[in-house]
């Protein structure tokens, strides 16, 4: 009687073992490819403060609003003096919103959403107020950290910063 | 040996009834032939093309204008682009009716999701090369929809843009998805999706002309009775293709401007639909819940019960009225909103 090499349960559990083997694999390469992405992204991601200087401070007068920079953010002194830096950014997909002087709010051009000088929603589609960034100064120059924003849900006098206080 | 591979994809006989373009209408083999000349016109486009920001403009222009037939090779890449979507969204569409997804076929039918889904990543990764105003805020659109999902969305949302917003690295990830990741797992897959159509015993034959098969076995053989077939019909579809972009330029706007959008400016065609409907329910509904149902919808699809080969009519009154709605709203999007999404009369 010739007897097969391996029986048909013996090889059931063989096949198994591979088939776990080959999962195990699978994972492990799963997850390496994925540590692999993870460590990678972070370092682009470290956020330093990036400073830029907007200007003196006496310059910007009370009720204004500037673009600052390559445009992508707009520094609004409001009528009590406060500074707020205003991203450009419409939080409702992204679009660049333009400061229209004569009707004294943001108008965003994609699906008309308006924004007071203070960035908060007037008209809606955007869900919450445009981003601030955070604003310090160094003598009299008005300095702004361009590499975080800050997401708000309406504006709040807590967010405006005045000269003296820093002094 | 070639030749055995081959008949790993093809069999040697089909049977008659097969050949009917009515049953198809060639749209799988459409799609097919399409992916092709993509990959020979990106390749062409691909010698004079600079991933990076201005550069990547300029090179279009030179393309445009220096290179020759290059305004047509770029036209073909573009309209063959979008006409890839549709071909492929009218293929979903037919599988469905002939209900071709159920047992044997349903691991096709996923296989064919995952196509559909690489071609949809192909056209949007395209779009953002050029570089020019309209691609610019129509992929920062696009982009910022994936925000509204919630706890992922905007980490979803900067892992796609390379950052903030879009810049150098969004144009690099861009690139190196519509050059390197669609391409490769495209042509994978596809080999695959082809071979699954050969195992299941062909494309399927309306259950009438099965059983008349059966009968009378009446087949003819592939070379040449097939592939003559085939070959007219990649003729024609290459030359309207190509007629059309002789006349029909493909749209190169201004220069990308990070500090102006204009106005106007809409999501890629194919993704206007979720655009109009955030406009009108809540942005948790038009992002993540639909599209997720959607997909849930279609992946469970091959594993509901069907009646006599065919979807039973709730999931086809599902599917037509899903299908319809969408379409409803693209079209909405794409011609009757203007400026600041005011809904205009087009004509
Ligand atoms: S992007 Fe500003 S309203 Fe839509």
């Amino acid at each position: 009687m010739v007897k097969k090499a391996f029986s048909p349960a013996r090889r059931n559990v063989l096949s198994r073992i591979w088939i776990g083997l080959g999962i195990a694999a699978l994972l492990q390469m799963l997850a390496g490819a994925a540590f692999f992405f993870i460590s990678g992204r972070k370092q682009v991601e470290q956020h330093t403060p990036q400073l830029l200087q907007a200007g003196v401070a006496t310059d910007f007068p009370p009720g204004s609003v500037t673009l600052i920079g390559k445009g992508h953010l707009y520094l609004a002194r409001l009528d009590n003096g406060g500074f707020l830096a205003i991203s450009r950014k419409c939080t409702h997909l992204g679009c660049a919103v333009p400061w229209i002087a004569e009707r004294k709010q943001f108008e965003c051009p994609c699906h008309a959403s308006i924004f007071d000088i203070t960035g908060n929603v007037l008209k809606a589609q955007a869900p919450r107020a445009l981003d601030l960034f955070p604003i310090s100064f160094q003598q009299d120059m008005v300095m702004i950290d361009i590499s975080s924003p800050i997401k708000r849900s309406t504006y709040t006098a807590e967010q405006l910063v005045f000269l003296q206080e820093r002094r | 040996m070639s030749k055995n591979l081959l008949f790993h994809f093809r069999p040697r006989r089909v049977p008659e009834s097969a050949l009917r373009l009515t049953l198809t209408w060639g749209l799988g083999g459409m799609a097919a032939l399409m992916v092709t000349q993509q990959l020979i016109s990106g390749l062409l486009l691909g010698f004079f093309y600079t991933p990076l920001p201005v550069k990547a403009y300029e090179s279009i222009q030179h393309i445009q204008h220096s290179v020759f037939l290059g305004q047509l090779v770029r036209n073909m890449h573009h309209w063959t682009g979008h006409a890839l979507v549709v071909v492929v969204f009218l293929h979903l569409l037919r599988v469905f009716l002939h209900g071709a997804f159920y047992p044997p076929r349903h691991r096709n039918w996923l296989v064919g999701l995952s196509l559909g889904v690489l071609i949809l990543m192909a056209n949007f990764s395209g779009y953002l090369l050029p570089w020019d105003q309209l691609s610019y805020w129509a992929v920062t659109i696009a982009t910022s929809m994936l925000g509204y999902i919630p706890f992922i969305g905007i980490s979803l949302q900067e892992m796609m843009q390379g950052g903030q917003e879009i810049g150098t690295a969004t144009l690099q990830l861009f690139y190196f998805i519509h050059t390197s990741l669609v391409p490769v797992s495209l042509f994978l897959l596809m080999a695959y999706h082809f071979w699954f159509v050969r195992r299941a015993g062909g494309i399927l034959l309306p259950a009438n002309e099965q059983a008349a098969n059966a009968a009378k076995q009446k087949s003819v053989t592939v070379v040449p009775d097939l592939l003559v077939r085939e070959m007219a019909f990649a003729a024609v579809v290459t030359c309207v293709l190509l007629l059309f972009s002789m006349v029909v330029n493909a749209p190169l706007g201004d220069m990308a401007n990070p500090e102006l959008t204009p106005a106007n400016v809409k999501a890629p065609w194919y993704f206007v639909g979720a655009q109009e409907l955030l406009l009108h329910v809540h942005p948790l509904f038009a992002v993540c819940v639909l599209p997720l149902s959607m997909a849930i919808f279609l992946i469970f699809l091959p594993f509901s019960k069907s009646k006599a080969g065919k979807p039973g009519a709730l999931l086809k009154t599902l599917f037509i009225a899903g299908t319809g709605s969408l379409l409803l709203l693209t079209i909405t999007g794409i011609w009757f909103r203007g400026a600041g999404m005011k809904l205009v009369w087009p004509w």
